[in-house]
């Protein structure tokens, strides 16, 4: 009878996902310099119906997850994974059709020095960081707009985008991965629409401390000083 | 900047030599040798210019990153700076300047060696590597000379009528070859030789040299905008208005518009080139041979009937100008589409076979420097691209404008000017595409206007890489000749682009309006 009536509540939570319809799922990302990121999701659901369904979060190892606004009676269960950490959550009987919900999340580690295979060499100068996220749609309900916006530390700034996935297609004009200033302080932006069950986008942003060395200043003065010495005579009066 | 005249006979016997070996075209090679600076203010730009470009590179290298600007991108808008100077003034070999910029490019870690090395493999550098392999087919065999002959018994009278059969030429073959760098080492030869006869060579510049060589120039990529499949760039730009701006544009939509801008454009810089810019002084109006226009027909009657050598290269060079002007049928022929570096390839195995070709390895004359010249400066336009430096700056340029309720052509005269004018930042017309006319459609719904009527003006001007010698590929291949300086380059390009500017907006009062393209000029949304 427990059996029958587990197969009944899993079909009802699986036809209630089906019809179920994330408008838009966001992830502001406020990054520590130890690495530590506060995370903040929102989440736009359409069609909601009774049941559960589990949300990829594209991070590995979440902590603290905090339910922080929802229609009443919604819970949520973190469900930790080696691959990708996802979210349980439960929608009341009483669900309105369209629903906000967010929440707040830490993931520990997010900025994260690149370390070089055994017996490899790193390919990074020292005090480079990379920050990764993959976010894969593990479950059927088809995400509308996906985005995730990384708000770096204090006086550090991105190097550069080391991928960005998937390449953009003919139709889509908004790069994938845009960086910009969020209060001050420098993030990026990924974005992506139609995530389909099995669909994956990513970046992984190269992070330099502010302030560029000042040797290049020191050598572009020692060759300038250089050049004016030896090469006067192209401007010596009467030299042909 | 002017230059000093040259004295009238010391170098007479010299020049006299160079140009009967030139017009004899067995020693036609492109030097890699620096040009010396030909006036005061020339030697001051090149001592000057070495430490202007370190000063600028430190300069934005140093300053605060704007927002949504890598450090590499940041790095890399430095390094190209630097190059730029340094192109522009001299103080080396603009070959060196590549390869001091492709250093630069690795120790800024702005791109990686891979690839920075790999420019050096791409179509375009393959591409020009190829067509000088069929050049010098052309030479050796000598009907490059009969036709530059031809030509000049025809139409070389006087110096105004040769340079409008040039214009005349680049006109008939832009719709046919969409391919800008063949039509420049096609007709490259030719333009040489001519120069030569009007006393124009390597090492004794004068005006007619200039006026030829940066008409054909203009001619070359400005033409290529009389039809929308003058070149690849002008295709993207079509798709863009149809699948952002669900707007079809036909190949008479744009031959309509198109032809008449580039065609008025070039006949006003004939005049404009040669009255104006690099006036031609009457010594230079007529041909400077010893024994006069008699010495051409001499040598005209002397090479006879086309040998079997010229026949074998008018057969390969016609196949090769077949596969350039199919391509569209080629999927449906063969299957496969064979671009126009490997039309070239096919045209160097025919020329190159033992006995039934007509070159040896040995005698092809292939411009190396050039080739680095050209990777050094695909190789920073590329790191311009892929950093997302060159899309930064074009969207901070639109977005400190305020256009929201200023009449239509003030906003119209804004996007062509910044259009025409950005070829100048970046080294790719198909990325300077990509990236601005998405801009400029989305601009237009939203300031209220038709999209078409901004996109497709525009689009107009992708083609118009004429500022530098860097801005493109018939660019680089041109400078080589040695017979005008990076200055010369961008007074008479930026002359072009702003006659363009000035007929776009001169259309925009009367043709446009009138075929139904743009509102009223001094119309202001509703």
């Amino acid at each position: 009878m427990n059996k029958t009536f587990a197969i009944a509540v899993m079909c009802c939570a699986f036809g209630s996902a089906n019809a179920l319809e994330i408008k838009a799922y966001d992830t502001r990302l406020d990054v520590a310099p130890d690495g530590l990121a506060q995370a903040a999701a929102t989440l736009q659901l359409a069609g909601c119906q009774a049941g559960r369904f589990k949300l990829p979060t594209g991070f590995t190892g979440i902590e603290h997850l905090q339910l922080e606004d929802a229609p009443s009676g919604v819970a949520l269960k973190l469900v930790a994974s080696k691959e990708q950490s996802t979210v349980e959550i439960e929608l009341p009987e009483n669900v309105p059709d369209e629903a906000k919900i967010t929440f707040a999340f830490q993931v520990p580690g997010v900025l994260y020095e690149p370390k070089p295979e055994e017996g490899q060499k790193s390919t990074f100068p020292a005090g480079t960081r990379l920050l990764r996220h993959a976010f894969v749609n593990t479950q059927t309900t088809p995400v509308a707009k996906y985005s995730v916006q990384v708000r770096l530390p204090k006086e550090t700034l991105v190097h550069g985008i080391r991928e960005q996935l998937p390449k953009n297609k003919r139709k889509e004009f908004t790069p994938r991965v845009e960086l910009d200033r969020f209060d001050g302080l420098q993030g990026a932006r990924l974005q992506m629409a139609g995530l389909k069950q099995g669909d994956r986008t990513s970046m992984e942003l190269e992070v330099v401390s502010e302030g560029r060395s000042l040797g290049w200043l020191l050598v572009g003065l020692v060759l300038c000083i250089g050049y004016l010495i030896s090469f006067r005579d192209l401007v010596k009066p009467g030299d042909r | 900047m002017s230059r000093e005249p040259e004295p009238a006979n010391a170098s007479a016997p010299t020049q006299n030599q160079r140009l009967m070996e030139l017009l004899g075209m067995d020693k036609m090679a492109l030097s890699s040798k620096a040009r010396p600076p030909q006036s005061t203010s020339e030697r001051w730009m090149r001592y000057l210019g070495f430490p202007a470009g370190i000063a600028l590179f430190l300069l934005i290298l140093y300053v605060p990153a704007g927002a949504g600007l890598s450090a590499a991108a940041q790095a890399g808008t430095a390094c190209f700076a630097l190059a730029l100077v340094w192109w522009v003034t001299e103080p080396f070999p603009t070959y060196v300047t590549s390869l001091v910029l492709m250093f630069l490019l690795l120790v800024t870690r702005v791109a990686t060696d891979k690839t920075i090395m790999y420019v050096l493999g791409m179509d375009v550098i393959w591409l020009n590597l190829l067509a000088f392999i069929l050049s010098s087919m052309l030479v050796k065999v000598r009907l490059a000379k009969r036709m530059a002959l031809w030509l000049i018994l025809k139409f070389g009278k006087k110096a105004s009528s040769a340079l409008l059969a040039f214009l005349i030429l680049q006109m008939f073959l832009a719709p046919l070859i969409p391919a800008t760098a063949a039509r420049t080492v096609m007709t490259l030869p030719l333009i040489i030789v001519v120069a030569a006869i009007y006393g124009a060579t390597e090492e004794t510049n004068n005006s007619f040299g200039r006026n030829i060589m940066l008409l054909n120039l203009c001619c070359i990529s400005v033409l290529s905008s009389m039809t929308m499949t003058g070149s690849a760039a002008n295709l993207i730009a079509v798709g863009l208005i149809q699948t952002m701006a669900d707007q079809r544009v036909y190949y008479m939509d744009w031959v309509k518009v198109g032809t008449p801008l580039a065609v008025t454009t070039m006949l006003i810089m004939w005049i404009v080139g040669q009255k104006v810019l690099f006036r031609l002084p009457k010594a230079e109006q007529v041909p400077q041979l010893p024994g006069g226009m008699a010495i051409v027909e001499t040598q005209y009657r002397d090479l006879g009937p086309l040998s079997r050598d010229e026949k074998k290269a008018i057969a390969i060079f016609s196949l090769v100008l077949a596969l350039w002007m199919t391509d569209i049928f080629h999927m449906r022929w063969f299957g496969v589409e064979i671009s126009a570096p490997f039309a070239a390839l096919l045209g160097a195995v025919i020329v190159l076979l033992p006995r039934y070709g007509v070159l040896q390895w040995s005698e092809a004359e292939i411009p190396w420097h050039l080739l680095i010249f050209s990777a050094g400066a695909y190789a920073g336009g590329l790191a311009l691209d892929d950093t997302g430096a060159a899309a930064w700056g074009v969207k901070a340029l639109f977005g400190s404008m305020n256009l929201k309720g200023v009449p239509f052509g003030v906003a119209y005269t804004i996007i062509i000017a910044v259009m025409m004018y950005s070829h100048l930042l970046t080294t790719s017309k198909t990325v300077r595409t990509i990236i601005m006319l998405p801009i400029i459609i989305t601009l237009a719904k939203a300031l209220g206007w038709n999209p078409i009527s901004l996109a497709l003006p525009a689009a107009l001007c992708i083609d118009w890489v004429v500022g530098l010698p860097i801005s493109g590929k018939p660019n680089v291949i041109m400078f080589s000749t040695n017979q005008y300086s990076v200055v010369d380059n961008f007074k008479y390009g930026i002359t072009t682009c702003t006659i363009g500017v000035l007929l776009l907006v001169l259309f925009a009062f009367t043709w446009f309006p009138w075929i139904g393209l743009t509102p009223n000029f001094w119309a202001v949304a509703p």
